[in-house]
């Protein structure tokens, strides 16, 4: 379904994504862990269209979209999640998911279902998007993408900043997502809940993919090592 | 004296009415649109000439111009504005002055240094007044001053409550997110210049019926445009047509104290205005403020 070959990305003359190549099948759960700076956000970024890839090709659905602008990216049903919601704070819920509506995508999704599956945005429905809490705010965010009835949902840390009993709530609303079929990749920083949604873990390290393995096939330890850069055969510190 | 304050107040309107398209671009591209004035009077010339050639009247021809302007107005954003906003924040007010410079020098070349006006071919209107008590009040002056609130109220209500609005209004606040949420922020930016532009053409077109226009008679329209556009707050456009009012009216209040008054007086609640906004609390001289006191004052 999205195709990524050799993608790099830089700011100026620095290179956060490397040569990065990745292939993701319809309906798949994945996701991504890794550092902070180790590239994950700069690489959906550019996947969706809100940084310039330097060199690379990326194709969704066999359309080869490396340059297309990011609202025609959505048109063909890729929808990111911006890390810290980047919600349009003057205005209200209902516009915010309004919002997501311009692209016209036929499907399921609607003001009502949205409001549905995210039911304690019901009641601040007109109240300004800068005024929420974290979790609604979230869930907002979530909500706006999901009117634009994408087939492959990016969320960039979605639990970044939320309370415990808000991040249950998040995920139990993605998880429905899941079960309808939509792909779905997401940045999350607390390892077991990333390894119990997911079914495919991505780990980068310094802009490169060091890890790419089904969920059921590793472990909290070997994810730990990639994610810090501890390979098995490492020379060990003298004490 | 009550004379004075509502002509003052009618020409407030039609100060709104040019300032409404600058702070219109403003507001949701983030340009100050320097050629605003010499467009108003390109529009004005156009209505001139259809109104001279196919002897119609001015209104019509303003209707077959407001597409025309609108056309120039999504060019302009796409051939100029939209490659001068990539070069940093002065760039595009360097081109929108060259550019002004450039259509008031080809309407000089191509008109000549004769002025013209729109009020000959609309007969009595042009001179014609209510009575109200003791007051005259021109029709002219009252048509222009409801043209300038039914353009600003229709503004405001396209921006609040349609689609269109809520893409302008999310492409000025965030232009990445709105591309990130399926809005094309090029296509958005380009029609809301279209809009500007409009308004412009029925800003140049008063202008015309009101008084007199030649090549050259941009750079007021624009300062007048600005200074309502600054004192009004660049942030609503309901304040801009309180500030076009304002501007008059310490323009009338300059012209009673001293003959010469007039520009004088508009420039000194202008300045005032502006070091109040630099120095003063934000809030301090927004509609909202005023008004929530007022509720508040109310209740007590």
């Amino acid at each position: 379904m999205l195709s990524v070959k050799d993608l790099d990305v830089r700011y100026g003359q620095f290179r956060a994504v490397r040569d990065v190549s990745l292939e993701v099948q319809q309906g798949e759960t994945i996701a991504l862990i890794g550092a902070n700076g180790a590239g994950k956000s700069t690489m959906l970024r550019a996947i969706a269209g809100a940084l310039p890839i330097h060199s690379g090709t990326l194709s969704f659905k066999h359309r080869t979209m490396t340059h297309l602008p990011s609202c025609d990216r959505v048109k063909h049903g890729l929808s990111l999640v911006p890390e810290g919601r980047r919600l349009f704070a003057e205005m209200t819920i209902e516009e915010n998911l309004l919002l997501g509506k311009s692209v016209n995508r036929s499907g399921d999704w609607d003001l009502d279902r949205v409001f549905e599956t995210f039911p304690n945005l019901v009641k601040r429905r007109h109240a300004k998007a800068g005024s929420l809490s974290g979790g609604e705010q979230q869930a907002t965010a979530i909500g706006r993408s999901l009117m634009s009835n994408p087939e492959l949902l990016i969320l960039d840390e979605v639990s970044l900043g939320l309370s415990p009993l808000v991040v249950d709530q998040v995920y139990a609303s993605i998880e429905t997502l899941r079960e309808t079929g939509t792909t779905i990749i997401l940045v999350e920083q607390a390892l077991d809940r990333a390894i119990t949604f997911a079914k495919r873990a991505i780990c980068m390290l310094e802009g490169r993919i060091v890890l790419d393995k089904p969920t059921e096939n590793t472990n909290r330890d070997e994810i730990t090592q990639a994610y810090f850069g501890l390979q098995e055969n490492a020379p060990q510190e003298v004490s | 004296m009550i004379n004075s304050l509502v002509q003052a107040i009618l020409l407030g309107g039609y100060y709104a009415l040019i300032a409404c398209g600058l702070a219109f671009m403003f507001q949701v591209m983030r340009i100050i649109n320097l050629a605003h004035g010499s467009l108003a009077i390109l529009s004005a010339y156009m209505v001139w000439m259809m109104t001279e050639a196919l002897a119609l009247s001015p209104f019509t021809s303003l209707l077959m111009v407001l597409p025309i302007m609108a056309m120039i107005g999504w060019l302009l954003q796409r051939a100029i504005l939209e490659r001068a906003t990539k070069g940093g924040e002065l760039l595009p007010v360097l081109s929108t002055f060259g550019l002004s410079i450039v259509i008031d020098n080809l309407l000089f070349q191509h008109f000549g240094a004769n002025t013209r006006t729109l009020a000959s071919y609309v007969g009595d209107l042009s001179w014609e007044s209510y009575q109200l008590f003791d007051l005259w009040i021109g029709k002219l002056p009252i048509l222009i001053f409801a043209t300038a609130i039914i353009v600003i109220g229709g503004l405001d209500l396209v921006l609040r409550f349609t689609s269109l609005g809520r893409q302008i209004r999310a492409t000025a606040f965030d232009p990445d997110t709105a591309g990130l949420v399926g809005i094309d922020a090029r296509k958005t930016a380009a029609i809301a210049a279209a809009i500007a532009m409009m308004t412009v053409a029925i800003s140049g077109s008063a202008l015309g019926l009101r008084g007199t226009f030649d090549a050259y008679a941009g750079a007021p329209q624009l300062l007048f445009a600005f200074e309502a556009t600054i004192i009004g707050g660049v942030g609503s456009l309901w304040g801009v047509l309180l500030g076009g009012i304002i501007l008059a009216i310490a323009q009338s209040v300059g012209a009673l104290i001293h003959p010469q008054g007039f520009l004088l007086g508009g420039h000194f609640v202008f300045l005032l205005f502006l070091f109040a906004r630099i120095y003063l609390n934000r809030d301090f001289l927004t509609l909202r403020h005023w008004l929530g006191n007022k509720s508040k004052g109310e209740s007590l």
